[in-house]
């Protein structure tokens, strides 16, 4: 895999790693309780912010953690089977994804189960510390690995072709783009654009989302396997 | 003051407990707040809400909570379209 081939890889992953929605819905009820609850801005805003802070932690932990785990088992040099493995595990999640992240019915009710998301609910609701806030932001990145870790494996998996020098850049440009949709959401809720407006625009474009997410995953799972599985087979066999 | 109406809660997964408007009034109050209404203007709204579902539950021995919720939706519909979308939709968020 050549770097522009290992970036374009890592740059799918990343947005499609954006576009899971859990750590938004839980951005959005965080600042919707904390106003309701006449909540100082100000705080609201120190709470979005940790909320932020903890999805950003872990998301950078889990890549710097499944870097570390790539290069120092040269996973990504092991033969075929591995990225057929993934090629599979994508395209099946791309699958998962146009037909259940998101429920039937109005709003944007997400695929966890309803008792786990009403325990998250209830946390925000009770969440009034930044210590908290922090935690809720590690919690639903947590939650949310059934959909998030075969996109972050991949990029990890393409950021150990780049040189060393770059490593470091890809992961942390990995988590910045990831982290780019509650980012925005943050930015909303803080510049003061009501939460209303904010679930209305997720409402009425989910479908869209869901599908992007969902093509995203089967054209980076097609991508993968004609480019180290069918490319590399190919050459092994001596066909150009 | 608690009216004498039973409300049935989640469908009868929870215990039955009385109308109490004080706890609409709340919850409508908090909504209001929550899309940056001034608090002057999210408790007449509450109030307002609160006489439509009061007069909407007038001699009926029972409802369920589902059905305050579906009402007083629709009282905050007319005087509050961005709170009371997320009065309809705040269980389904997440």
């Amino acid at each position: 895999m050549d770097t522009f081939t290992a970036l374009s890889v890592i740059a799918l992953a990343a947005l499609i790693h954006a576009s899971f929605q859990l750590g938004v819905s839980t951005i959005t009820l965080l600042s919707s309780h904390g106003a309701g609850k006449k909540v100082a801005a100000g705080k609201i805003s120190r709470l979005v912010g940790s909320f932020l802070a903890g999805t950003i932690t872990v998301t950078t932990f889990l890549v710097f953690a499944l870097l570390y785990f790539t290069t120092t088992l040269e996973l990504w040099q092991k033969p075929n089977s591995l990225w057929t493995a993934i090629s599979g595990a994508l395209a099946a999640l791309g699958i998962a994804v146009w037909i259940f992240y998101y429920r039937r019915g109005t709003g944007t009710p997400l695929w966890i189960p309803r008792a786990f998301a009403r325990f998250l609910t209830a946390r925000v609701r009770s969440t009034s510390l930044s210590v908290e806030a922090f935690s809720l932001g590690l919690t639903t990145v947590i939650a949310e690995l059934p959909f998030m870790i075969t996109p972050m494996i991949t990029a990890t998996l393409a950021l150990a072709f780049l040189p060393a020098d770059l490593q470091v850049l890809g992961a942390f440009g990995y988590v910045a783009v990831a982290s780019l949709g509650i980012i925005v959401v943050a930015v909303l809720i803080g510049g003061g654009h009501n939460i209303s407006h904010i679930q209305r625009w997720r409402e009425a474009n989910k479908h869209f989302l869901q599908f992007a997410a969902g093509t995203g995953l089967v054209v980076l799972a097609f991508y993968l396997y004609v480019n180290q599985v069918v490319a590399v087979a190919a050459a092994g066999a001596g066909i150009q | 003051m608690p009216l004498a109406v039973d409300v049935v809660k989640r469908g009868g997964k929870r215990p039955n407990e009385v109308f109490d408007p004080s706890k609409l009034h709340a919850s409508i109050y908090a909504t209001c707040l929550s899309v940056r209404s001034l608090d002057g203007h999210a408790d007449d709204t509450a109030k307002h809400v609160c006489s439509v579902v009061i007069s909407w539950i007038d001699n009926k021995p029972e409802v369920t909570s589902a059905d305050i919720r579906h009402q007083g939706a629709k009282a905050l519909e007319t005087l509050h379209p961005d709170a009371a979308y997320l009065y309809k939709h705040h269980k389904q968020i997440m």
